[in-house]
């Protein structure tokens, strides 16, 4: 068993110590910087009794106590699993994070699906043709892919779509969801399509999912390529791939069995890595094509001082880096018997 | 070899027969054609409680709910809505209003007497418990008297305006009774009716009824088959479904109408105005009450000299302002209030003159070469040509201004601070307001009052002009025309001193698809950002 009792609880100990460790900092970042909470949860009052009405939402929003306590309380809020209402929305903090996370969710999953295969076939192409132009062609290209903004991607990509006709705005056609009666459930549209047997708005979903998703697709196409190839080139020189050759075992099964299983490791460990990086990009590409999400969410947030919604978010995206990293640990034990967690 | 083929001769069947379905079969099916529009809005909606949201919820309440009346801008007169009929006693402290019948709320429940108490008692006393929403509306309210079940009469602890607080935007809606028992509370203020609402319920007897609510990105609205106003309007083309999308960028706008998934725009780049009317989209523009204020610090040297003050806005080239800053969407502002609403004063103007700024600023005794700071909004594009072009032209004075653009929660701030540490409330500001009811005093006393901490940014602490512009609400209920009076003097007494000027108030220009008309009758500008949907036409 690759996995002991030890790795579990140091893992634990250590997700919660990051995860208190986002809230504090968080909290003292928004509720310290400029913008005033209270007002916001006033509602920005006018009138007479507008000064009243901002102390009075101090007070319920606990912002009167000292800076420790104002701390303990938020912490007891993030840990007990509640963190009441937005600020700006005056709508429970998670049942907004979870609407937008889904979209961010959706358009990631697309990137990786598109990426990772691609990126490793490109890798593995490129090291079987390793020290010929094609390699020098594909290396340059993950190395450009890898460091190519998707911020920029995604406007390149929307702004050549549009003289064609070709508009990827939004995560759906509005017209044709209320025709088609579609209804939300699990706030993953292609899921909840293909549910609904609804073949329009799938179709649709998946052409608007597609043009950002390509975006945030190059950083894990470029990084796959670049260490597929690099492990892959050092796998095919191993004493074990050269016997197989030498005994007429196929290529095929040479290239995938043998040498490229012994890629898996790095690529399940740099995949994990890639993933922390590519929630960011996704925040930022979905923005350029006009799609809600976690992105648009936390900009909007941190401009109306909602304290609550910001931290809420931060640790849900702390939370994915915690748990991709731990499973990526996991799988690369699983997959390499040398590893021991 | 056999048992391969026959799983992919099973799998290609499958295959097929899904696509059939979904491509052939699915769209064939009968579905009610709805007439939908797309209206993209530039903010995010900060609550839909009717009785306390005072911000940008009232793009959904105004289609949602109903007043009891309407106010007119055009014509300055009101209009009946839920109240069919009203009468004042002579002394304005008994006001009684009629209401129409055969209203039913979006529940289904009827609407009476009984959701009028209800709606302005909570919107008073949640506004005297906590200062929350714009209740002060109902200030004078001393008791909602039900005659019978269409008749409700208000005993007024002073004479008021009645008909101008009905027709207020905020805090003027009528919800059912039902929503109390729904929300599971007994007392009208419990806070979870409140979230109740926030949830996206709704309680009103409006045109449209909330299907879908999500605050940060989108609210749908289905068209209420049963409202009273169809049968008077007889649009049989307005939206059967509008859904609200929030985009704060004007860029995103303008991107999602050449995506043709808006109709219509609120919010598009102006330098884009040009190139969206060659591409065939329409331009409603619409003069606002939305002003924007230029506020001195009365409180901080050397702002806090008149002459100073004065040498400043004679510094500005005036004429160039909407041209330049506002790209032709603006009317220049006069005195306090905008054009058009009541207490407008015209010729409270200030006229480039930099012989007589020079003159000012030698009798100011502020040497040459001193610096002011000057906070506004960073994502206005107005603000931040206007501020350019005050630097250069201030500059020629021998002022150097330092430009401070903020975040609007930051503005907020700065402007503020000028009550409790006025050395570090920036000298100038910009705030921009909109009205909650059709009364000068909304401006007046929220910009300037001495007791306005929130608001008065300037610092403004003038005896007099509290007393004239306290004196003058008192008498709207009673003398309207000397009230307007006292509105007008206390104008005068600001543009005297220099403390603040109305620097424009807003044209917005309404980017609409060639699907839809929209007549003038679905702006209003009391009622901002509100659209009428009730009067859209949608052609197909």
């Amino acid at each position: 068993m690759p996995l002991s009792l030890n790795y579990l609880f140091r893992r634990l100990f250590w997700s919660i110590a990051v995860l208190a460790g986002v809230t504090l900092l968080s909290y003292l970042i928004l509720v310290l910087s400029p913008g005033d909470p209270a007002a916001k949860w006033a509602g920005n009052p006018r009138g007479p009794g507008a000064a009243k009405a901002v102390e009075l939402a101090r007070k319920e929003l606990g912002l009167d106590l000292p800076l420790h306590l104002q701390l303990l309380n938020f912490l007891r809020m993030v840990f007990t699993g509640d963190l009441g209402l937005s600020i700006a929305y005056k709508q429970p903090v998670y049942s907004i994070l979870w609407r937008n996370l889904a979209a961010t969710l959706e358009l990631l999953f697309m990137a990786y699906i598109i990426g990772i295969p691609l990126g490793s076939l490109l890798g593995i192409f490129s090291a079987l043709k390793r020290g010929g132009h094609l390699d020098g062609v594909l290396q340059t290209s993950g190395l450009a892919l890898a460091n190519t903004p998707a911020f920029w991607l995604g406007m390149a990509i929307f702004a050549t779509l549009v003289p064609y006709g070709f508009t990827a705005y939004g995560r759906i056609s509005t017209n044709l969801a209320i025709a088609t009666n579609f209804q939300i459930f699990t706030g993953l549209y292609l899921l909840d399509a293909l549910l609904q047997l609804n073949a329009p708005i799938f179709f649709d979903v998946l052409a608007r999912l597609l043009p950002p998703a390509l975006a945030v697709a190059a950083y894990p196409t470029g990084v796959c390529l670049r260490i597929v190839r690099t492990l892959m080139a050092d796998a095919l020189l191993e004493e074990h791939v050269r016997v197989a050759v030498a005994w007429g075992v196929k290529r095929r099964t040479v290239v995938w069995r043998y040498a490229f299983r012994a890629t898996l490791p790095g690529l399940v460990q740099v995949s994990g890595l890639a993933f922390a990086y590519s929630l960011v990009d996704a925040m930022v590409v979905e923005y350029v094509f006009g799609r809600e999400g976690l992105g648009r969410l936390l900009f909007d947030a941190i401009s109306v001082s909602d304290f609550r919604l910001a931290i809420g978010l931060l640790i849900v995206v702390a939370t994915f880096y915690l748990i991709i990293n731990t499973v990526a640990d996991v799988a690369q034990a699983l997959i390499d018997p040398r590893v021991k967690l | 070899m056999r048992r391969g083929l026959t799983l992919g001769v099973a799998a290609a069947l499958a295959i097929l027969v899904v696509t059939t379905y979904f491509l052939f079969y699915l769209p064939t099916l009968e579905r009610p054609k709805l007439k939908t529009i797309v209206y993209a809005y530039c903010d995010k909606i900060t609550g839909i409680d009717p009785s306390i949201e005072d911000d940008t919820g009232i793009v959904i309440l105004g289609s949602v709910y109903e007043t009891l009346l309407r106010y007119n801008p055009l014509t300055g007169s009101i209009t009946p809505v839920l109240a069919e009929g009203w009468e004042r006693s002579k002394d304005g402290t008994v006001w009684e209003f009629r209401l129409r019948r055969n209203v039913v709320f979006h529940d289904g429940t009827p609407f009476n007497a009984t959701a009028v108490k209800l709606s302005i008692e909570r919107a008073r006393d949640v506004y005297r418990q906590t200062g929350r929403g714009c209740g002060y509306i109902w200030d004078a309210v001393e008791e909602v008297e039900i005659v019978d079940e269409y008749t409700v009469r208000l005993k007024l602890s002073y004479p008021q305006r009645m008909d101008l607080m009905a027709a207020a935007s905020y805090s003027a809606y009528i919800f059912s009774p039902s929503t109390l028992a729904e929300a599971g509370v007994e007392n009208p203020l419990d806070p979870d009716l409140e979230l109740w609402f926030n949830q996206g319920n709704d309680a009103g007897t409006g045109p449209y009824f909330i299907e879908f609510y999500s605050p940060e990105s989108e609210v749908r609205l289905r068209k209420f088959e049963k409202w009273w106003g169809w049968s008077v309007l007889n649009n049989p083309e307005a939206p059967d479904v509008v859904v609200i999308k929030i985009r704060t960028d004007p860029l995103d706008q303008y991107n999602g109408l050449l995506a043709n998934e808006i109709d219509i725009a609120s919010s598009v780049p102006r330098v884009n105005i040009g190139d969206i009317v060659a591409r065939g989209y329409k331009i409603v523009n619409l003069t606002t009450f939305h002003n924007y204020v230029l506020l001195f610090n009365t409180r901080r040297h050397p702002t806090h000299i008149r002459e100073f003050r004065l040498a400043i806005l004679y510094s500005i080239p005036w004429s160039e302002v909407v041209r330049t800053a506002l790209k032709g969407f603006g009317r220049l502002g006069s005195g306090i209030i905008p054009y058009g609403f009541p207490g407008h004063v015209d010729e409270l103007t200030y006229e480039y003159n930099p012989e007589l700024a020079r003159k000012l600023l030698l009798e100011s005794g502020v040497e040459p070469g001193v610096t002011i700071e000057f906070v506004y909004q960073s994502d206005y594009e107005e603000n931040e040509a206007f501020a350019q072009l005050l630097k250069s032209r201030v500059a020629e004075l021998g002022v150097n201004v330092e430009l401070k653009p903020m975040a609007w929660t930051a503005v907020k701030d700065a402007g503020k601070e000028v009550w409790s540490n006025p050395e570090r409330a920036p000298h100038l500001i910009i705030s921009d307001w909109w009205p909650t009811m059709p009364s000068p005093y909304d401006y007046l006393y929220s910009l300037l009052h001495s007791e306005s901490t929130e608001w008065n940014w300037a610092g403004y602490a003038n005896t007099e002009f509290d007393k004239l512009v306290d004196e003058a609400y008192q008498l709207e209920g009673s003398n309207y025309a000397r009230a307007l009076e006292l509105y007008s003097r206390a104008q005068k007494i600001v543009y005297e001193e220099g403390v603040a000027v109305n620097l424009w108030d807003e044209v917005r220009p309404f980017v609409l698809s060639r699907r839809v008309e929209m007549p003038e009758e679905a702006l209003n500008p009391l009622y901002m950002y509100v659209i009428r949907f009730e009067y859209i036409r949608v052609k197909e």
